[in-house]
């Protein structure tokens, strides 16, 4: 992981650009930052668990607890708490799921996060004297409606998200979640408690998916199932981290402005359902070509560039 | 809930089990042999459904041929994926494998979308076998020849993997394929068999797929889950498992949808209870062998 | 003193027993090996004690203290460690990295040997001259398996399983290795040493335990379990005893 004035260094890159766009007083630009803001935090979700080997397919669900949490408990007990007590929900949701899943195969862990996220829309459905059913919720919009504070405060999100995401990364965590993902058994004789350890990254995993639902629904005030329990948003930041780079914290914030153009120009040309296409064609291209990411690609070019300007010693020269 | 009705749901979600368990079967025998979760199964099932449909629709191809030629040309495409991408897949580990091959089902998928739009279409063909009458309870004629073709495919492969020599290479490859390399087996080629295998059965399980269900580029994804949760029921490559597993998902949706108010809607919600309860009781699967 | 003993243990894959109502004790402060042949158990042994196959009846006692049924992790902490025999590591970690996961999560109150205290200190210890943030995609065979060596010791243990540690290395480096366990036994840790080859055997360890079919066969010093006639019709079948 980068040195801490290297951190530092991109947590204010970040913001900086998200900050200049809320500033800029352009309408779309500001939207499109909003969705990149909230597609990066729900890929840094992803990539946090993703670290120990496991892949969820139903980042969705927690996107979605989260906005109804938050939309649902806001006006009955204030922002704070409802954001609060939204989030631990899906703390807990992930919590149950993994302690009878994340110790078997991790197939079975990733079908289950998949029939979970695909459930959850049935279950609101079904309950609507709780949760408004399929006509929806309405939640108080953040930050007074205005767009330009809305963005301001998610990208303070993002930056906790990401802050979040380099702890993981850190000397204490990522070791232990490398081996977890590539030699289990050998993690557990490190002394890893490797259920354990998964567990935490999954209930942080949810958290983080469920603050950027609760972001989400804060936005528009209206909020229908289908809006936040879709697939879509389990697929989305596979794609983003795949593309951007896995294992990084900055490659699901670059992934998911790459990721947004090329949506951008598949809609263009789709003009409609299907341009999701390039979500695929992401994950393909890059897995076999690229498994990287971006940032892994760009590291190798800076790499490769310094260790010309360099004067190679004999004894290297040999090797 | 008469006797009647009671026998008319479990017969029916018998024979829907019988596709179930032929989707199941093909994907729990690619995953068993190669260790590729190819979770673009079920597009190769969507594909083999709109051909038999477009097959029947355009040309008035009765569903029997056009589910043997859906099954055909499938298999080829499998083996044709395998080649161009997935055999290049094999070299990257276990985490890596797995979202290559989700990438693949979203593309697919997506131009599924694209090409033919989202609508679901029926194909409007005609009942293929007289409907079954037995004391007040109906299977529909193409119920039946679901239930049989499902499973005649599940027994065929059965019969591939236990009796014959492809099928002992195919296992030999699944359990050691370094060593069955070192034993003279062409490990690539048992690989394209196997894939080319599955690919028949996804083939012909869309042709069965058009006759009883709506016909949309999702249709594969709606499968595939329920496939993935019929092979973890019934263990990783334990084919006879699939068809257990099969049985009682079938059985689980069908009835709840039957007698349970609103029941129909529990979409995924079934096999993810199903799921997580097995899991706790059987971590391995209600079949499944003790190797990680 | 025994530091490692189990009695009555029985491992079943199915119908299977690859361990079979075995007793044994590892004394403490030895070099213990365990030998059999191929099929024997050794590997399962290992599994066994180790955390990673729970025995389905039998006890395990660690320095007096039962293990049986804790988690992997829970026997290291315990005090016992052991290494793989294909070393496999994640490819982007570094050595460092490597020998600071159990520096880091091994919670127990013992020390490392010989004063040592960092990741540096043990990569050292284990003859691995290489810089600490050399990645383990560039190590050779010799190097990773010091590696191994050096993550098991880094988990402070009171006892150290190596399985199969010198399989497939040159002439030099089994050398070094064999004065590398030494060193870690004079340091104070009870070592066991499964191996095939018969020399590395006779060279280092003090005592021998032979294992066939899951069972004890016999146990004793290694000259004399080499000439034990069953030892060697287990090894060499019916007939080829004298």
């Amino acid at each position: 992981m980068m040195g801490l004035s290297g951190r530092l260094l991109t947590y204010i890159a970040v913001a900086v650009s998200f900050v200049a766009v809320a500033m800029s007083g352009n309408g779309f630009f500001i939207q499109a930052a909003l969705g990149i803001a909230i597609s990066a935090i729900l890929a840094l979700s992803w990539d946090i668990l993703s670290r120990t080997g496991q892949v969820s397919l139903g980042q969705s669900a927690f996107f979605g607890i989260g906005a109804y949490g938050s939309g649902i408990l806001t006006p009955v007990i204030g922002a704070v708490f409802g954001w609060i007590v939204g989030i631990l929900l899906c703390a807990v949701a992930a919590i149950l799921i993994g302690l009878v899943t994340l110790r078997l195969r991790r197939l079975y862990f990733t079908i289950a996060t998949l029939s979970f996220g695909l459930s959850m829309q049935v279950l609101i459905v079904m309950t609507p004297r709780i949760t408004g059913g399929s006509t929806g919720i309405m939640p108080p919009v953040i930050m007074g409606a205005s767009p330009s504070a809305q963005l301001m405060l998610i990208t303070g999100f993002l930056i906790v998200s990401a802050i979040v995401s380099d702890i993981f990364l850190g000397d204490r965590f990522r070791p232990a979640f490398f081996m977890i993902r590539n030699n289990p058994a050998l993690a557990a004789s490190s002394g890893v408690p490797v259920v354990k350890t998964k567990i935490l990254a999954f209930a942080v995993s949810g958290m983080i998916a469920g603050i950027a639902g609760a972001c989400y629904a804060g936005l528009y005030g209206y909020v229908i199932p289908e809006d936040v329990f879709t697939p879509n948003w389990s697929v989305l930041p596979l794609a983003v981290s795949i593309l951007g780079g896995m294992d990084t914290t900055l490659g699901p914030i670059l992934g998911a402005v790459v990721l947004r153009v090329l949506e951008e120009v598949a809609r263009h040309f789709v003009g409609g359902a299907g341009y999701q296409v390039v979500y695929g064609a992401v994950i393909i291209v890059f897995i076999i070509i690229l498994p990287k990411g971006l940032v892994g690609g760009l590291t190798q070019l800076f790499r490769k560039r310094t260790r010309k300007a360099a004067p190679v010693a004999p004894a290297e020269a040999a090797s | 809930m008469t006797w009647v009705s009671f026998a008319q749901a479990v017969l029916l979600s018998l024979t829907v089990a019988g596709l179930y368990a032929a989707i199941a079967a093909g994907l729990t025998l690619t995953v068993g042999v190669t260790r590729i979760i190819n979770f673009a199964h079920g597009e190769f099932v969507m594909l083999g459904a709109f051909l038999t449909y477009w097959l029947f629709t355009r040309f008035g191809l009765s569903p029997w041929i056009g589910m043997l030629i859906s099954g055909l040309v499938i298999g080829l495409f499998s083996a044709v994926v395998y080649r161009s991408f997935l055999a290049r897949v094999l070299k990257h580990d276990e985490h890596n494998q797995l979202l290559a091959t989700l990438g693949l089902s979203i593309l697919l998928l997506n131009i599924a979308i694209i090409l033919w739009s989202p609508d679901p279409r029926v194909m409007q063909a005609p009942q293929l076998l007289p409907a079954l009458e037995l004391s007040g309870v109906t299977i529909p004629g193409n119920n039946l020849v679901v239930a049989a073709v499902g499973g005649l495919l599940f027994l065929f492969l059965q019969f591939v993997m236990r009796h014959t020599r492809y099928g002992t290479q195919m296992r030999f490859a699944s359990d050691d394929a370094e060593l069955a390399q070192h034993c003279g087996i062409n490990v690539d080629r048992v690989f394209e068999l196997s894939f080319v295998i599955g690919g028949f059965a996804a083939g012909v399980s869309g042709g069965l797929v058009a006759l009883l269900l709506y016909v949309h580029p999702a249709v594969g994804l709606d499968l595939v889950i329920r496939a993935f949760a019929i092979i973890t029921l019934g263990g990783l490559g334990n084919i006879p498992g699939a068809l257990i597993g099969a049985a009682i998902l079938a059985l689980a949706e069908g009835l709840t949808s039957t007698f349970v108010p609103n029941g129909g809607s529990f979409g995924f919600g079934i096999a993810f209870l199903l799921l997580l309860f097995v899991l706790l009781v059987r971590p391995n699967g209600l079949f499944g062998r003790q190797v990680q | 003193m025994t530091s490692l003993s189990v009695a009555d243990c029985t491992v079943s894959f199915g119908g299977l027993k690859a361990i079979n109502d075995l007793t044994l004790a590892i004394p403490s402060g030895t070099i213990t090996a365990l030998i059999g042949p191929n099929g024997s158990g050794k590997s399962t042994f290992c599994n066994m004690v180790s955390g990673q196959i729970p025995p389905n009846v039998g006890t395990i006692l660690l320095d007096g203290v039962s293990i049986r049924g804790l988690r992997p992790d829970q026997i290291v902490a315990a005090g016992l460690a052991r290494t793989y025999q294909v070393p496999r590591v994640p490819k982007e970690l570094t050595i460092g990295e490597v020998i600071g996961v159990p520096l880091r999560y091994v919670r127990s109150g013992r020390d490392l040997p010989r004063k040592m205290q960092t990741a540096a200190d043990v990569a050292r210890f284990c003859g691995l001259s290489l810089p600490l943030d050399m990645p383990c995609a560039d190590l050779s065979i010799s190097d990773l398996r010091r590696l191994e060596i050096a993550r098991a010791l880094a988990c402070k243990p009171h006892v150290l399983l190596l399985d199969e540690a010198m399989a497939g290395l040159s002439l030099a480096d089994t050398e070094q290795v064999i004065a590398l366990v030494r060193e870690v036994h004079a340091a104070g840790i009870t070592v066991v040493v499964i191996e095939h080859v018969m020399r590395i055997i006779a060279a280092l360890c003090g005592h021998a335990a032979v294992l066939n079919n899951g069972r004890l066969l016999a146990e004793a010093s290694p000259a004399v379990v080499l000439r034990d006639p069953a030892v060697r019709e287990a090894y060499l079948g019916k007939g080829f005893a004298p």
